[in-house]
């Protein structure tokens, strides 16, 4: 869920040294209209939460591999981000010329992990421990390379293209969705001490 | 504010194809020496709303760049071989108003004395086309000073022992340190470097009109929305329109200049927002679509007085196409740096800018400190480290505690590495699309692996945990485009004169990164803008005496 834009103190009191407050409180409509378009506003309501490209057996194995690329546990993964609607919402649009060889991929993972382990239950079905050992076997291939990217894409894209639900995925990574940020940045700009000139140089301002 | 808009069947004083760096400027200085203009931009006008914060739609989705679906390129490395048609375009350019001034990092070096006068203290060089400008750092001076403080720059005067001189500092302070500032001054300085606040055009305070930046950490592929980015967008274009004079017409895609059977321009063809066929009168016309475009353009314009292409007399127009090589390394640190807040590049080191013969190759250049989006940063993962599972996990969620040390450097020209008309391919709208021939010159490689070892040096001073040295590979394409329209006193090797006016054309003159002989180290944004303040005032001069 996007955070909602900083207040208008919060705004003010962040950048008051290094610009006109007067400039800031008269344009504060547009500065605020700009945020909520950068990403900023109020919750995306048009995020992708069905299927509308894959089908359901398609997606369940497409959503197996991608939780073993970013597997769950102590901290969400793959599927707490939903990264599977972010897939399926990606091949149906913006990357629907993939869709015809990601198809073409899927069919031939399900039919060499079938021609290996039997035609019985599909790979989102089996144990754990087996998916990482036929995925150790098969991640070369451009179709898990395609699912990987994919993955890295829907963890951590805007929420709005079905991916990164909740902000699990920016949580992951360490980003916190502001607009705007002041010093210190991190640790290490906390304690700067200045710019100390060189022998030699007399740095000037205007 | 009503914006001032011409018919095409008037006769405008000038027709500029392209709002960017360069025709932002131009556009501002002829229509304040009471010209009438009309800037021409492929692109469609953004407002700050428009701008997001949206990694995939701007890195992966071509959201303000050229679409390779609709405005395609081919490429190859060698003359010899058969161009292809790729997923992504070697060369990639921002297309709105604008242009690549709304989307830039805003790293603003001056280029040094020595960047003019090198073909003849370092030439010749084997398979390259080193030559001096016809123009010295000195005439350029002034007006660098003039971006500066018209557009709006933050740095700090006399703080490198390497930068070359100037009348004027800068007319604010340097924007606020980052952690990655900090790590790589204290790395530099441990090595007995002098690392030292990098120029950014980027407000740090109030600044003619505009705010201070808000260290969003969204600069390098992004406009700003609060417009504290010195992008012609939100600089010089509305001070152009504010003269009355001048009319920015987006959605406008020239495609051929128009010629009379006297070889003078006569205006230019375009296909406007419903891609209908239009012509645009005009006594002069200004090219400053970008080292790719502007010789695209030249080369579409073919008459039969000039087949090879208008104004190419020289064979020169698209030639010699440079980008900035170089090399770098990432590094992990203990603690977290949260390198995606702030303005993408905090301080710069100039050590290593000129090129050493000791070395036993050319090049020189320039390092700095600087992050990238994580989208981009989570696809590639470190040699020795699993590409998934819990170990790419714990990759992913270390993203905050690294930051890269980047090396940008020189490219040589070289007569083959060009811009050309692809046999076959055209774009969305059938206008023949540019074929990229690119190979990097054997010095340039060798110096961006320098760079790398240079770069990985200055992380381990910083006491870096882990540092990823880069691979140094063959350049597959660039956004630093230069060098496609040289400048030079010489009709028979060069494009344009010292003036921007192209030799075979009277009317008609070039200003963007084609117009750079050399490539500089890299950041060739405030060049290209002096470049265009001093073109500006020298074509509104000929303006004025009749000379166009």
């Amino acid at each position: 869920m996007a955070k909602p834009i900083p207040s208008r103190r919060q705004f003010l009191a962040a950048i008051g040294n290094l610009t006109s407050a007067g400039w800031i409180a008269m344009n504060w409509p547009q500065i605020a209209a700009a945020a909520e378009h950068a990403g900023h506003g109020a919750p995306d309501t048009t995020a992708h939460t069905t299927l509308t490209t894959l089908s359901a057996a398609e997606a369940a194995e497409v959503d197996a591999i991608a939780n073993q690329i970013v597997p769950g546990g102590a901290t969400p993964g793959a599927r707490d981000a939903h990264v599977i609607y972010f897939i399926d919402n990606a091949l149906g649009s913006f990357f629907a010329a993939q869709l015809p060889s990601f198809r073409k991929g899927l069919v031939e993972f399900g039919s060499a992990y079938a021609a290996r382990n039997g035609a019985g239950a599909p790979f989102s079905a089996a144990p754990e421990a087996q998916q990482i050992s036929w995925l150790h076997e098969v991640d070369k291939t451009p179709f898990f390379m395609a699912v990987r990217r994919l993955t890295v894409l829907g963890l951590i894209a805007s929420p709005k293209y079905g991916g990164n639900y909740d902000g699990v995925g920016s949580k992951l990574i360490g980003v916190e969705d502001r607009h705007v940020w002041t010093p210190p940045f991190g640790y290490y700009d906390k304690d700067y001490a200045g710019f100390e000139p060189y022998p030699g140089t007399k740095p000037y301002t205007a | 504010m009503d914006r001032k808009t011409y018919k095409t069947s008037e006769t405008v004083d000038f027709v500029i194809v392209g709002s960017g760096a360069s025709g932002g400027i131009i556009a501002r200085e002829l229509s304040r020496a009471g010209n009438s203009v009309v800037v021409m931009e492929q692109g469609p006008r953004m407002t700050p709303g428009d701008f997001e914060h949206d990694e995939l739609k701007y890195r992966y989705l071509s959201g303000i760049t050229n679409n390779p679906a609709t405005n395609p390129q081919s490429f190859r490395k060698d003359p010899s071989q058969k161009a292809e048609r790729t997923g992504s375009n070697a060369l990639t350019y921002a297309r709105i108003v604008g242009g690549s001034s709304a989307h830039f990092n805003a790293n603003f070096w001056r280029l040094h004395e020595i960047d003019f006068i090198e073909g003849s203290r370092l030439g010749p060089i084997a398979g390259a086309s080193l030559v001096d400008w016809p123009i010295t750092y000195a005439e350029l001076e002034p007006y660098y000073t003039k971006v500066e403080w018209e557009v709006g720059v933050s740095g700090l005067a006399g703080a490198s022992p390497f930068d070359p001189w100037r009348s004027k500092p800068y007319p604010m302070p340097p924007l606020p340190v980052k952690s990655s500032g900090v790590l790589f001054e204290r790395g530099g300085r441990k090595l007995g470097l002098h690392p030292y606040p990098s120029p950014m055009a980027i407000n740090s305070m109030f600044y003619k009109g505009r705010p201070a930046c808000v260290q969003c950490g969204l600069c390098g592929g992004y406009g700003c929305e609060v417009k504290a980015k010195s992008s012609s967008v939100w600089t010089v274009i509305p001070e152009a329109e504010a003269t009355g004079l001048c009319e920015v017409r987006a959605e406008s895609y020239v495609f051929r200049i128009g010629m009379n059977p006297a070889g003078r321009a006569t205006g230019v063809h375009y296909y406007d927002h419903d891609r209908k066929e239009q012509f645009q009168k005009a006594r002069a016309v200004v090219v400053c679509a970008n080292g790719a475009e502007t010789p695209k353009l030249l080369l579409n314009s073919a008459t039969s007085a000039a087949p090879q292409g208008l104004a190419n007399s020289s064979g020169a127009v698209g030639r010699y196409l440079m980008f900035n090589k170089g090399g770098g390394a990432q590094a992990r640190f203990e603690n977290p740096l949260n390198e995606y807040r702030g303005a993408n590049v905090t301080r710069v080191i100039h050590d290593f800018y000129d090129s050493d013969p000791k070395r036993g190759f050319y090049g020189g250049g320039g390092f700095d400190a600087r992050s990238g989006g994580p989208i981009n940063w989570g696809q590639n993962v470190p040699k020795d480290t699993a590409a998934w599972g819990p170990e790419f996990k714990e990759y992913l969620e270390s993203y905050t505690y690294w930051m890269s040390c980047s090396g940008h450097g020189t490219s040589l020209a070289q007569e083959t590495n060009r811009v050309d008309i692809d046999p076959e391919l055209k774009d969305a709208w059938g206008v023949p699309a540019m074929r990229v021939t690119y190979k990097d010159h054997p010095d340039d490689l060798k110096h961006a692996n320098w760079q790398v070892q240079r770069a990985a040096e200055i992380m381990d001073a910083a006491g870096a945990k882990q540092i990823v040295a880069e691979p140094v590979g063959e350049a597959r394409g660039g956004v630093h485009l230069l060098g496609t329209c040289r400048m030079g006193n010489d009709p028979a090797t060069s494009v344009i004169d010292k003036h921007h006016r192209t030799h075979d054309v009277k009317n008609l003159f070039l200003c963007d990164g084609s117009s750079m002989v050399t490539s500089g180290r890299g950041q060739p944004t405030l060049t290209i803008e002096a470049l265009a303040f001093r073109a500006g005032e020298h074509i509104a001069q000929f303006a004025r005496a009749n000379e166009i």
